[in-house]
């Protein structure tokens, strides 16, 4: 976080840390992160670090162990307060399916609802070559950030890394990848351009958000924005749809030779590809010391939380809750929503706060 | 001089103030009354003191406005409160005096009465009222005026209605940054009760909800005195928190399906696949429906749950099957479609929605229930101004 800046990078784990620090490193001015993780190692590098369940695991890491994990960062999670103040948006970045990233991301996330702190999380899920008992870990955290983060992309890394890369390379290089992605949104955010995006802009769109998807593309050349739109419509990462889009978000990254024409054959390509009846909002940034030349173009789409277009989540509500409560976790979502920092109403130990429907279990028929 | 009064009410979605005029023991009139939208309010709960503080400006500001379109101008320096949420209490507190004569007399009675009002609050609580019940003398209860009667000891047995005490200050701190002194806090439920029954409904047993945006009040009157009263946390803003959870819209958008669409009922719509609209409140959203049924079923949910929750209760104090003058439904919640068949079915007792009594001045009022319990305080500020224990220069008054 500059001086001036709302926005906080949060990197969670190993993993987060070595994503955060390149988005800082590529970044390239004062961008503000703070690091989180069970293992102390982590500490040494840039970056202020919190050091969670130093009594528990005397800095020594989860072992992979997502439960030790979640348990360390629920002792030791308020550490994170002082590196929270005034700030508006948090950035968190992290890799499931390992212990830390897959246990303290979604208590991290909860803190900072608590603290009425808005959060995007951009999360790696883990190799197939990783085995299943990574992937489950995944999967039963991805449920449950969904709930409680207010927008997720989830970045498979098999997606991040092609075939023929060297394995021994291949997790650096996917963690590069989302941090030059991550770095992108930043400067969309946080770089003036002819249109600006800012960090209370992001607030308001993501209020209700649920998943995501998220790609960036950098191309140069005579044709760099229809290449652009052309990398973008085959981007695997924008290709999985979980549901159909509700939002777009669009970032046009380039120096001073950005051309009008350049930013109209972005914005219709992208609508064209993934939704021309949706919400689209286009944001540019004017950097010529960074993209003098090249340009490039961040993608977010807003999913409609599984739901058809004019439907209602609660069918993804009620089986997202079920979920929760089979998960080893078991933490489930508050469903609170504006009361979720009032003080409760309990009857017979049920929170009346939480929609009687969903504490009922009434399905609706849409 | 008629005698000028004026009551406050910060309620979760919307401010109230109300003034009324009326010469000594004459009828009131509700000369002027606004409301405007609430901010800085949760749960009946101010969360920030400067915006509750500019909810109340303005609404001084409406009022002073519709004052000149009458052609007077009042300057309201003070007001009574009225107060809701589920840090109001109500408990039970005894005072009793011994009868040397072995006849009850009026010593007897005001020393029970004196006896009574001395018994503490909890800490950190602000008594809000002390209601008399009943009287017991020795093992007979159940008395109304035990004057003349032959016994031993005399009990009264009274409710001490009070409330959290740094909510009444914050509230206070509200009202004083607008300029406004609080008189003193009083009690929405029993305001809004006192407001919309009559004596014989009373005595002969009724029960008034007063639903409001944060929480729901209610006072039970058996053979003519209050037997129970308090309030659950559960309030209309709840309705619009399930909508927008359940059909991830905007809170403004729910609140309007709230007020426009939804019913309390199932089935009061034609046809199975009928469709409610959400307008789209940005560029960030597009236009939608969603069926009538879900909704419904999503407002049907949380009503059934709530008047359950009165039911069982009254039913745990034995008061419910004493109610033979039905329910009263006063606040805004009341405007909901079909409440009332919904908290027929569900509390077993007729209900109607309560239009304030005893005063003039709402007449053209579509929905006169959103204004009970400010009436219900101006009421009682006239009963305590003609029982002459306060009240002196509370107005400054200037006519154009």
């Amino acid at each position: 976080m500059t001086a001036t800046s709302p926005m906080l990078l949060l990197g969670i784990g190993t993993a987060g840390a070595r994503i955060a620090r390149g988005v800082s490193r590529a970044y390239g001015e004062n961008l503000r992160f703070v690091l989180t993780d069970t293992d102390a190692t982590t500490a040494e590098g840039d970056g202020e670090f919190t050091l969670l369940g130093g009594d528990r695991l005397a800095g020594r890491g989860a072992g992979g162990d997502i439960v030790a994990a979640r348990l360390a960062a629920e002792d030791s999670i308020s550490r994170l307060d002082p590196h929270l103040e005034g700030v508006r948006l948090a950035v968190i970045v992290t890799c499931l399916g390992g212990g830390t990233g897959g246990g303290a991301t979604l208590e991290t996330v909860k803190r900072l609802a608590a603290l009425g702190i808005p959060s995007i999380v951009f999360a790696t899920l883990p190799f197939a070559f990783e085995g299943e008992d990574r992937q489950r870990n995944a999967r039963g955290v991805m449920s449950m950030l969904e709930e409680a983060a207010n927008a997720t992309f989830f970045l498979p890394l098999d997606k991040l890394v092609g075939e023929s890369d060297n394995m021994s390379e291949a997790m650096r290089r996917a963690c590069d990848t989302v941090a030059s992605g991550v770095t992108l949104f930043w400067r969309l955010i946080e770089k003036p351009g002819y249109i600006k995006l800012d960090a209370d802009h992001v607030r308001r769109l993501i209020q209700g958000v649920g998943r995501g998807r998220f790609a960036a593309v950098t191309c140069q050349g005579p044709n760099r924005a229809a290449d652009a739109v052309d990398a973008l419509m085959r981007s695997e990462l924008l290709a999985t749809a979980q549901a159909p889009v509700r939002a777009i978000l669009c970032g046009v990254l380039a120096g001073e030779d950005l051309r009008l024409s350049e930013l109209t054959t972005i914005s219709n390509g992208v609508q064209e590809t993934f939704g021309e009846r949706v919400t689209f909002d286009l944001g540019t940034v004017n950097d010529e010391a960074t993209f003098s030349g090249r340009l490039s173009v961040v993608v977010m789409l807003f999913e409609m939380n599984g739901r058809e277009p004019g439907a209602p989540a609660v069918g993804g509500a009620l089986s997202r809750r079920k979920k929760a409560k089979s998960n080893p976790l078991g933490v489930g979502p508050t469903g609170r929503g504006r009361f979720n920092n009032a003080e409760r109403t309990e009857w017979h130990g049920e929170d009346l706060d939480i929609p009687t429907f969903i504490r009922h279990n009434i399905s609706l028929e849409f | 001089m008629s005698d000028l009064y004026a009551a406050l009410e910060i309620g979760t979605t919307r401010t109230v103030l109300a003034i009324a005029e009326a010469e000594s023991g004459k009828r009131l009139k509700i000369t002027c009354h606004a409301e405007i939208p609430s901010t800085g309010v949760r749960k009946s709960q101010i969360l920030s003191i400067p915006d509750a503080t500019q909810s109340i400006r303005s609404v001084l500001r409406e009022i002073e406005k519709r004052q000149l379109a009458q052609g007077s101008k009042v300057t309201i320096a003070n007001a009574f409160l009225v107060v809701s949420g589920q840090h109001v209490l109500a408990t039970h507190a005894e005072g009793q005096a011994l009868v040397n004569s072995g006849t009850v007399g009026n010593d007897e009675i005001n020393e029970a009465a004196r006896v009574a009002r001395q018994i503490p609050i909890p800490k950190g609580r602000e008594l809000l009222d002390i209601i008399d019940q009943d009287y017991v003398l020795d093992n007979r209860g159940g008395l109304a005026d035990p004057k003349g009667m032959s016994g031993n000891i005399l009990k009264l047995n009274t409710l001490q209605v009070h409330a959290d005490a740094n909510r009444i200050r914050d509230a206070k701190s509200a009202a004083e940054g607008a300029r406004l002194e609080i008189r003193e806090p009083v009690f929405a439920a029993t305001c809004a009760a006192d407001a919309v029954t009559e004596d014989h409904e009373k005595k002969n047993g009724v029960l008034v909800l007063d639903l409001g945006g944060g929480s729901t009040g209610y006072a039970a009157y058996v053979n003519g005195y209050l037997v129970s009263s308090g309030v659950i946390g559960v309030g209309g803003d709840h309705i619009t928190n399930d909508i927008a959870s359940a059909f991830q819209t905007t809170n403004a958008q729910a609140e309007s399906l709230k007020i426009t669409t939804a019913s309390a009922e199932l089935g009061q719509y034609a046809g199975e696949n009928a469709r409610a609209h959400i307008g789209g409140f940005s560029s960030l959203m597009e236009s939608r429906t969603i069926s009538r049924r879900a909704l419904d079923t999503v407002v049907n949910a949380r009503l059934k749950e709530l008047f359950t929750i009165i039911r069982e209760t009254l039913e745990e104090q034995d008061i419910l099957n004493h109610l033979h003058a039905g329910c009263i439904l006063t606040g805004g919640g009341a405007n909901l479609s079909e409440i009332e068949s919904l908290a027929e079915k569900t509390l077993g007792l007729a209900v109607r929605r309560g239009r304030p009594l005893g005063v003039d001045g709402l007449e053209k009022e579509n929905n006169p229930w959103n204004f009970a319990a400010v009436t219900g305080a101006l009421l009682y500020a006239q009963k305590t101004d003609d029982s002459g224990s306060f009240f002196d220069g509370l107005f400054g008054r200037f006519f154009k």
